[in-house]
């Protein structure tokens, strides 16, 4: 679980996005092509075109020919993707003449300073509806994956972006108008069509500038998404007319040497991670009028919530994996089909134009199941190497056992049946006998399970596996044996230790019970003044297991008659009340008839009892 | 008051050891004591207890480090189940435990004390003498344990009552039976017993009744 928190804390500072980024764009690319677009055209003004025409930039008199031209043909609308904020003589009244005069021509304007420090505005006199501003939002890598439809200029006034006006005319032309969003009222909406605004946590991307109103760049996959001719090929008029009628028809530079160049990662083509500024805007212009008129799906995101719940169902899903598989080969198989599956799974999606958190959820999954698995492994291995120790331990003892103990027993013997010369020989046989059995006994006991043990004095372990009343027995014959001043009086002690029913009683609680014993018995030796008798009972009557302790020596400390009674209870008693309420029996310590003390623990079996084998 | 038991009785006898040469030892020992005895024998607890149920028996030696079945670990845990289920199962069987790991047996002390039959046992270093002794007195019914096994004087309440009839009352075990509402044979059992806790043992020339009251007013038991 801390690696799955891990994966989601570094996605949320950021250090993933770059990946994020990366896989989309791979995914993009790897898209099969995607038919041409033939609503748009792209002229593009190329390195021919400008020696051709012995200047650059290109005159307003030529920018104007090249519209009279196109004009000709019958084009719906047509983008000028080239600055003409000052006139580029000769032909500039020519040219303001030509965008007066064609509403469906489009010039561009740069609302903001951007990297080159400067705004650039649209070609003098020209009512709002013609112009559009070129502004791009690169994302910190230098890439392109956003389209601004929309933004507030310097002045604070909101201004629509070449791509949206060129949409917005296009559908219009087709009768399909501009409105707000129903979802999102300041998204901007084709009839069904709402564009969803980009957030700054959209898919892959962390506290993003999503100023203005930006939607995700779904590129148009293919080497030549669009036709694209050039200047020349409109002066000769060697285009087939039928490719310009009723389209979009976009002007721009098309050579390597203007640098109207922009990144982006997602398009296969010839120069990679470079295309021209007006290639862009055809794709950004492509992806719109495509997803009201085609259904062509535009690029979407899951909702956070539930892209962080991906995440944390793919690290869970490698936990799981983590702790299951048994043999190597089939673990790293099971890790690489469902690797395989997850990558699958979010190229599907991306197809449909959704998205999806791929890298982080990989990650998850990858960390958890193997980071797991190789603690998993090592855990098994260090298990492995324990019980090869405990088998080295047994075959020892196996080897004592049946060697030199059994040669020493027949030695023991044989000096016993001779005369007393031999004693001291005996004696230290005999000792050592024991000694070699201890060695066994201490290290088999050390490696025993430490939870189903109680643990008395240094060196007595006892199994809670045991019947309870033979264990109850061994804490009392222990305990007894301490070095308590009022034990040395003590004369006899009367036992009964009877088979209590504890089926219905954990390791916690028989291990409580022991404690009680333990800590009675102590008590005894500790304030029993002169005490001669130690009567202890242990056993069940009718529904109720008992152990009840009674000694008949002097006790100085006052004993109340009621534990509850009073608010000075030692530790022992507390603990021996909160062990009754455990068990829901009772706990009572009263003065007997001999002027004793009488401990005694009842708690109900439950269940009718009968002796189990 | 030493009543041995004929060695020329017809008694049937299992001695349980893992160890072959061990084995032979102590049948080979016990054969030349009792010519006309049955003796079976058993390797592994699952072999003991099969024999236990399918014969009536009148002796089991039992060694307490055995395997549950061939080829498995030697362990005292295997032995100390097999005495539990055995005791269980079989009250009035006379048993002789030989080990060397008495303190292993203190858990057993509360089935040893309400077991009916005797149950003696005998260190595995005892001399031969010894050990005939330890299977003697267990074939009698008497109990004996070694004073490791031991926390000082401990008895149950009802063999108090024993002693307090005996010796304040001055009545016969039968008349104990009757008072006490048990058999005879139990209130023997009941003497066996209190004699292991006062340490009082068959010897030649010795009174036991007489010794254990001795014993007993010494420590207190009776006033």
């Amino acid at each position: 679980m801390a690696l799955i928190g891990g994966v989601i804390l570094v996605r949320l500072l950021g250090l993933l996005q770059n990946l994020e980024w990366a896989a989309l764009d791979y995914g993009l690319k790897l898209r099969l092509p995607e038919p041409v677009d033939e609503r748009i055209v792209i002229v593009g003004i190329n390195e021919g075109d400008i020696q051709a025409l012995q200047s650059y930039p290109i005159s307003d008199r030529d920018l104007a020919d090249l519209l009279e031209q196109l004009q000709a043909y019958r084009p719906q609308v047509i983008g000028v993707d080239i600055f003409r904020d000052l006139p580029v003589e000769p032909g500039h009244t020519e040219l303001s003449k030509v965008f007066k005069n064609n509403s469906n021509i489009i010039a561009i304007e740069r609302i903001l300073p951007g990297r080159s420090g400067f705004t650039v505005s649209a070609p003098p006199n020209l009512p709002d509806e013609q112009v559009g501003f070129v502004d791009a939002v690169l994302d910190a890598d230098g890439f392109l994956r956003r389209s601004l439809l929309g933004a507030s200029n310097l002045q604070g006034k909101f201004r629509f972006s070449f791509t949206m006006r060129i949409a917005e005319t296009y559908l219009q032309d087709q009768g399909i108008f501009l409105t707000n969003g129903i979802l999102d009222p300041e998204a901007m909406r084709f009839r069904a069509k709402e564009l969803h605004r980009f957030q700054p946590h959209t898919g892959g991307y962390i506290r993003a500038d999503a100023a203005g109103n930006q939607i995700l760049l779904n590129f148009r996959s293919g080497p030549r998404p669009f036709r694209q001719v050039s200047l020349r090929d409109i002066q000769t008029r060697s285009v087939n007319p039928e490719w310009l009628r009723d389209r979009i028809v976009l002007i721009g530079v098309t050579a390597l040497s203007q640098k109207d160049l922009i990144n982006t990662a997602a398009i296969s083509g010839m120069t990679p991670g470079l295309v021209y500024g007006v290639e862009v805007q055809a794709h950004a212009i492509s992806q719109i009028i495509s997803t009201v008129l085609d259904n062509r799906p535009l690029l979407t995101t899951w909702p956070d919530v539930w892209e962080y719940i991906w995440i944390i169902l793919w690290g869970s899903v490698g936990l799981v994996l983590g702790r299951l598989s048994p043999s190597p080969t089939k673990h790293f198989s099971v890790i690489i089909i469902l690797g395989i599956a997850l990558i699958g799974f979010s190229y599907g999606c991306l197809l449909l134009g959704l998205w999806i958190p791929l890298v982080p959820a990989l990650i998850a999954f990858g960390l958890n199941s193997i980071a797991l698995y190789a603690f998993h492994l090592y855990d098994q291995g260090l298990k492995a190497r324990i019980q090869d120790r405990q088998m080295v331990i047994e075959k020892t003892f196996d080897a004592l056992h049946n060697g030199p103990l059994q040669t020493l027993s027949a030695l023991l013997r044989q000096t016993q049946d001779q005369d007393g010369s031999m004693l001291q020989l005996n004696q230290n046989l005999q000792t050592l006998n024991q000694e070699l059995r201890v060695v066994y006994e201490d290290v088999r006991q050390e490696l025993q399970d430490q939870d189903r043990q109680f643990t008395l004095g240094r060196d007595l372990r006892l199994d809670l596996k045991s019947p309870l009343h033979e264990i109850l027995y061994e804490v009392y014959a222990y305990t007894v044996q301490r070095n308590f001043p009022c034990f040395q009086t003590l004369k006899v002690k009367v036992v009964t230790f009877e088979p209590l029913d504890s089926r219905r009683l954990n390791f916690e609680n028989k291990r409580d019970l022991c404690r009680f014993l333990e800590e009675t018995l102590c008590n005894v030796g500790k304030h029993a003044e002169g005490v001669t008798r130690l009567t202890i009972v242990c056993g069940q009557s009718k529904n109720l297991n008992f152990i009840r302790v009674e000694d008949n020596g002097i006790s100085h400390s006052t004993i109340p008659s009621d534990p509850n009674s009073t608010h000075q209870k030692g530790r022992g008693t507390q603990q021996a009340l909160t062990l009754a309420q455990h068990l829901q029996g009772s706990f009572q310590r009263y003065s007997s008839a001999a002027n004793g003390t009488i401990c005694e623990i009842i708690w109900p079996i439950q269940k009718p009892w009968f002796w189990q084998r | 008051m030493n009543q041995s038991v004929p060695t020329s009785a017809e008694i049937t006898i299992l001695v349980v050891d893992d160890h072959a040469s061990v084995l032979s030892g102590t049948v080979n020992i016990l054969q030349q004591q009792y010519p006309n005895a049955e003796i079976f024998t058993a390797q592994t607890a699952e072999d003991a207890q099969a024999q236990v149920h399918q014969q009536k028996l009148d002796l089991v030696v039992l060694d307490l480090s055995i395997p549950e079945k061939l080829r498995d670990q030697a362990q005292i845990s295997t032995g100390i189940q097999l005495l539990r289920t055995m005791m269980q199962e079989h009250a009035a069987l006379n048993i002789v435990v030989q080990s060397a790991h008495v303190k292993s047996l203190i858990r057993l002390k509360p089935a040893i004390n309400t077991h009916e039959g005797g149950f003696t046992i005998a260190d595995k270093s005892l001399s031969m003498q010894e050990m005939l002794t330890k299977v003697d007195w267990a074939l009698q019914g008497l109990m004996f344990t070694p004073k490791e096994m031991r926390t000082g004087l401990e008895v149950k309440p009802e063999w108090l009552e024993v002693l307090n009839f005996a010796f304040l009352e001055g009545l016969q075990d039968r008349a104990i039976a009757e008072s006490m509402n048990i058999s005879e044979r139990t209130v023997r059992n009941y003497w066996t017993k209190v004699q292991d806790a006062l340490g009082v043992y068959p010897e030649e020339g010795i009174n036991m009744r007489i010794q254990t009251e001795i014993r007993a007013r010494e420590e207190g038991l009776i006033d």
